[in-house]
């Protein structure tokens, strides 16, 4: 099978241009913003957790939700079918409908990151780890959109999910109540947390291998079930 | 000539019902077929069996001589266009956009956007959102989009179920230059007059089965009882059968004059499909 570039970028260019009036992604893409801001000014060192609530909340809104509204959208409007049906291969299709998402988290994640003020101690290793996650957040948004019939059941759908993987030291403390939680820590942004927290006392990514490994996990399982879903969509019941 | 589509005893089965019992039909390349039955008769099912979007539940569904699950591969895709009730179009963007990416999915010159649109007589309205667009016209678009890619094959599920007739005529112009250019159309309708006006071969679906299948003139032939009516100057109307006896009448109204009008009582596509079904169409 090959591989065309041309179709990934034909979909991109699809969405782009359909972003502008789409007035319900532009707004979710901006919300992690006030919050950003607000946190800048109120610490002038805000900490490693306020900086990742905003993170977390771009990987949340931007990723995980727009991703996720912009594929029920495609099937509520019956539009995935017409790609499905098109010599554009799964893979094609996929990354196509991606790309967007990604760019747009990445544009949120470098904004709040100057509106906060985070200057990590080994930019590479974060970026690199940050980058990592986003697919993780993207393909599980992808996995939500495939699920739902609508973008109104993909909002509600997504609520629960979001507070699971969107919110990072929270969790974590209540590990410490409930032990049978512990399984929160394996999260892979709990890990992320967990080492942008080491990266900034000053390890080097030799260090840090085992939450990169982990956040990799999560990123490799996800694409499998986002695969095996969009291929059973494929077909009707 | 080979056939281009091979169904047999096909059966489609949904949880609690039986959609598609045994049927069995062929289409021969270079035809327009006309599937026809009322609806909930089965026709989109077995346009999604035969497009790779349902699975059978048993039988044979073959595409371009492959049972039609093959048609996923990549080589397929560019070989057949469909269009059914799950089609749809990106409502915030324009008529052009929307065919630009099919273009761009399919290798296809953006000057053959213009080409298209001109089939469906939606040339001035590419630059217009789809979002604006009236019922007939999405259809007309997606039915654009189909054949923009000038497949082998094309699926079309009732394209002009809700057109004006200006535009349905329109599009059988269109659909009849495109098989002129070799592509084979397989077409499901509840309009008889369309699949007399549109196809070579037409088949009558119902409970089921596929009830009868040939020519539009043959089927018209076989159910016709053979007799003309004519109507004669003072208003009367006179059935003649086709023989000595009503060629002898026939002489006398000609020559007296009292002739108005004379026409053979074939029975219409519609009339057999209730006289074969016992049921009618819509
Ligand atoms: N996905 C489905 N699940 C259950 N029943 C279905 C499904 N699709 C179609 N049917 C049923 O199968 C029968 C045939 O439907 P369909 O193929 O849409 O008919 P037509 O296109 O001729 O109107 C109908 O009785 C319909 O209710
Ligand atoms: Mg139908």
């Amino acid at each position: 099978m090959t591989f065309s570039l041309k179709r990934v970028v034909a979909i991109f260019e699809k969405d782009i241009k359909d972003l502008s009036k789409n007035m319900f992604v532009l707004t979710s893409m901006l919300m992690p913003l006030p919050l950003a801001i607000l946190f800048g000014s109120v610490s002038k060192e805000p900490s490693i957790q306020m900086h990742y609530l905003v993170i977390n909340m771009a990987f949340a809104l931007v990723a995980a939700f727009v991703q996720c509204a912009l594929i029920a959208e495609e099937k509520e409007k019956n539009t995935l079918r017409g790609l499905m049906l098109s010599p554009a291969s799964t893979f094609e299709i996929l990354s196509g409908k991606s790309l967007l998402s990604i760019v747009l988290t990445v544009i949120t994640i470098v904004i709040s990151a100057l509106l906060t003020g985070y200057h990590p101690a080994n930019f590479f290793i974060v970026a690199l780890a940050i980058f990592i996650s986003i697919f993780f957040y993207i393909a599980l948004g992808t996995l939500l959109g495939l699920l739902t019939k609508s973008i109104m059941e993909a909002s509600v759908i997504t609520l629960p999910v979001m507070l699971l993987f969107g919110l990072g030291s929270f969790l974590q403390a209540l590990t410490a109540e409930y032990p049978q939680l512990s399984f929160v820590e394996y999260l892979p942004n709990i890990q992320l947390e967990l080492l942008a927290t080491e990266v900034q006392n000053g390890v080097g990514i030799t260090d840090v291998w085992s939450q990169l490994a982990v956040i990799a996990v999560w990123v490799v399982s996800a694409c499998i079930l986002v695969v095996v879903t969009y291929k059973k969509r494929a077909i009707d019941e | 000539m080979e056939n281009i589509i091979e169904v047999k005893s096909l059966q489609k089965m949904f949880a609690n019902q039986t959609a598609l019992e045994d049927v069995n039909f062929h289409v021969r390349k270079g035809e327009i077929f006309g599937f026809l039955g009322p609806s909930g008769s089965g026709k989109t099912t077995t346009i999604k069996i035969l497009t790779d979007q349902l699975f059978p539940t048993d039988g044979i569904a073959n595409v371009f001589g492959v049972p039609s699950i093959m048609l996923r591969k990549k080589g397929y895709r560019k070989k057949f266009g469909v269009l059914t009730d799950n089609s749809g179009l990106y409502e915030r963007l324009t008529v052009y956009d929307n065919l630009k990416l099919y273009c761009q999915l399919y290798d296809v010159s953006f000057k053959r956007i213009t080409e298209v649109l001109a089939m469906v007589n939606l040339q001035p309205e590419q630059k217009i959102v789809v979002s604006k667009l009236s019922r007939g016209m999405l259809q007309r678009v997606m039915l654009a989009r189909t054949f923009l890619h000038e497949p082998e094959l094309l699926f079309l599920d009732e394209p002009t179920s809700s057109l004006d007739p200006v535009n349905s005529k329109h599009i059988h112009d269109g659909l009849r230059q495109l098989n002129a250019k070799g592509t084979t159309i397989f077409l499901t309708t509840h309009d008889m007059n369309e699949a007399e006006l549109l196809c070579h071969r037409v088949a009558f679906l119902n409970k089921g089965k596929v009830q009868l299948l040939d020519e539009p003139q043959k089927l018209r032939r076989k159910f016709s009882d053979s007799t003309m009516t004519v109507e004669l100057t003072d208003g009367r109307k006179i059935i003649l059968h086709n023989d000595l006896e009503g060629s002898k009448e026939l002489y006398t109204y000609m020559s007296t004059g009292q002739m108005a009008s004379i026409y053979s009582n074939e029975p219409t596509l519609g009339d057999i499909f209730v006289e074969v079904t016992g049921r009618k169409l819509v």
